[in-house]
């Protein structure tokens, strides 16, 4: 049965927590659905080229077509929230 | 037992290192103990890629085979989908072909391979250490193998700093602009302490995991070379230097004698029974003048730039190491300074921008002779001296992501992509760009002191470094064991011998076997290095 939006934001929050566990970023609280990249973890463009790749490796071991989550409407998109690549995540297990 | 020790000098050359092994007027002799590994030993000039950068080449040294083979051409992949062009970065995993720390590995020999380029993420049965090179320091941690080795290094290596020693994105970039004198001396001595981490790393693991193999790479040559090589190529030396030209040898001169004393320690470590090799992944040279290409192209008539609002977006989009064009109106066009080629877009179906595929060959003639009958306004000299297609010299798997053309400059430079004119532009002083000849050497048991022996190709580097370390030349393999580097009595002793082909890794079956079907590439770039919106 593929994993739902709510089992892939875990999986993130694990991924995440690990990825950013010696970055110099001024976010405390516990990460949620709705804690955003770069606003919130101080997320740098370079960081999400790292990002896909480990969520590829560790998350769906897989490749995925992450240009429907990264691009809209022909621009790249501002920020991501947790949430926003978990339900794209689930999308792409389901589909 | 370490028995073979393999020192990646990036960018390495001759010219650089024939000066720092002999004794200078008024500056002494700047790398002793390499000046006696090269009165010891052998060496050659090692001819590189086609197209003498960093990934491919690397990965040549890594692989045994050329790029149209192992697939990787530049730091940044494109994909064209006709009305877009999306790009993303190489890494480890678009390499398809075995390395050789796996090769290594698989027949039962620890390795270390540290600040290689394109070794992350690294194969995950590898059994030995891996520290990436190109890689930010934020994310050193997560890709160094294995993991529990980065821990080690930071607690057990007194000094031991991530932002010292990796990848700075912004810095890097720095390479391929001009600098002020100011800038440019910085430049040079921010290498200093990112070489002193790498030593530190090396010689922690040298000394305390003993591989059979070990292999380390200081990449600061090259860097300091692209921005500071009017300070290090005797020829560019000023009669009556100014105090920042004497500021600015002097600090070229530290990075050198440092490198020396790094050099040192590790194959003292290493042990009198290792064989000592050393590689650049190209050499180096003056580059003079600067080639717009795309605006050339765009005179021609075979491009379009893209519309610029005037938007600070745009603005920066248009400064970009990345074409910014209307895809909807360009037929050839260059896409990244780096890869020094033209592609050719070629209608996917009908409808579609390019050009028709029947129409290929005569329109691949007439822009050859486009590229060929541009002269230097100044000199009358032709610009590009060679195109190469790629066919003729990427030929395997992956020939058909080469660029179309691969252009050689006059100078050896590396074009600009920029929007400005005019096309071909004087330097106003002379900058370091990579020459196809970088250095290819040996010392220790087993080696002659046979000084200059012949040319080697750059996919001889890995057979010469498997044979070192007792095993058999993959069949695949393009390159051969380089038997000049070896004694006779070793030779005979231990003829090279042709083994089974090269495997496909583990995680690559399994993205195929998941991939399957999928036609789309993954774009993982946002706003990648702020270059893109």
């Amino acid at each position: 049965m593929p994993l739902s939006s709510d089992d892939y934001t875990q999986k993130l929050i694990t991924l995440l927590e690990d990825f950013t566990q010696d970055w110099d970023h001024d976010y405390r609280g516990a990460m949620q659905r709705d804690t955003r990249l770069f606003a919130d973890l101080a997320f740098e463009s370079i960081d999400i080229i790292q990002l896909v790749v480990a969520i590829q490796e560790e998350v769906l071991r897989a490749k995925a077509p992450f240009e429907k989550l990264l691009m809209r409407e022909g621009r790249y998109v501002d920020d991501l929230s947790i949430g926003q690549i978990a339900d794209f995540l689930a999308v792409q297990a389901a589909g | 037992m370490t028995t073979t020790l393999f020192i990646g000098l990036d960018g390495c050359t001759y010219t650089v290192l024939d000066q720092m092994t002999r004794e200078l007027p008024g500056e002494g002799l700047t790398m002793p103990f390499m000046k006696s590994l090269m009165e010891r030993g052998v060496r050659a000039k090692l001819r590189s890629t086609p197209n003498p950068l960093t990934p491919p080449a690397w990965t040549s040294i890594m692989t045994g085979k050329g790029p149209g083979e192992h697939g990787v051409f530049d730091f940044i992949r494109a994909e064209d989908h006709g009305g877009e062009v999306y790009w993303t970065l190489y890494d480890a995993r678009d390499i398809d072909s075995e390395i050789i720390w796996a090769i290594l590995s698989r027949k039962g020999k620890s390795v270390a391979a540290l600040n290689f380029p394109l070794t992350a993420p690294a194969p995950e049965d590898l059994k030995g250490s891996i520290v990436p090179g190109f890689i930010p320091a934020k994310h050193l941690r997560r890709n160094t193998h294995p993991r529990e080795l980065f821990e080690r290094i930071k607690q057990q290596i007194p000094g031991f700093d991530p932002k010292e020693l990796a990848w700075d994105f912004d810095k890097e970039k720095q390479a391929m602009e001009s600098l002020s004198a100011d800038e440019t001396a910085k430049w040079v001595r921010y290498h200093l302490p990112r070489e002193e981490q790498w030593f530190k790393v090396a010689e922690f693991i040298l000394k305390n995991d003993r591989p059979d193999v070990m292999a380390v790479m200081f990449d600061g040559t090259d860097k300091i070379q692209h921005q500071a090589w009017p300070w290090l190529d005797a020829a560019l030396l000023k009669a009556e230097p100014t105090e920042h030209d004497r500021e600015m040898r002097a600090v070229c001169l530290e990075y050198f004698r440092n490198l020396d004393g790094y050099i040192e320690k590790l194959v003292t470590l290493a042990g009198p029974e290792a064989q000592v090799f050393f590689a650049s992944d190209h050499g180096f040279t003056a580059s003079t003048f600067v080639l717009r290409i795309n605006a050339y192209l765009a005179e021609k008539g075979y491009l379009k730039w893209a519309e610029n609002d005037g938007s600070e977006q745009a603005i920066r989009r248009e400064a970009s190491d990345f074409a910014n064009l209307d895809w909807a109106q360009t037929t050839a066009y260059c896409r990244t300074p780096s890869s020094n080629g033209i592609h050719i877009r070629v209608a996917a179906k009908p409808g579609d921008p390019g050009i028709q595929p029947k129409d290929y060959e005569s329109f691949r003639e007439r822009l050859i002779a486009d590229l060929l009958a541009l002269r230097d306004p100044d000199s009358g000299e032709p610009v590009i001296v060679d195109v190469l297609k790629r066919e003729d010299w990427f030929p395997g798997q992956h020939m058909n992501r080469a660029c179309d053309l691969t252009l050689v400059l006059r100078d050896h430079g590396f074009v600009s992509i920029r929007n400005l004119t005019p096309a071909v532009a004087q330097r106003p002083q002379a900058i370091g760009t990579h020459h196809p000849d970088g250095i290819f050497m040996a010392v220790g048991p087993g080696i002659p002191a046979a000084g200059m022996v012949g040319l080697r190709q750059i996919v001889d580097v890995a057979p010469t470094l498997l044979y070192s370390a007792g095993l058999p030349v993959p069949a695949d393999f393009e390159g051969a064991a380089a038997e000049s580097f070896f004694t006779a009595e070793q030779l005979t002793a231990r003829p090279p011998k042709k083994g089974a082909r090269t495997r496909v890794t583990e995680r690559r079956q399994l993205g195929q076997e998941m991939d399957a079907g999928e036609k789309k590439q993954i774009i993982e770039q946002l706003q990648m290095l702020g270059y893109m919106e």
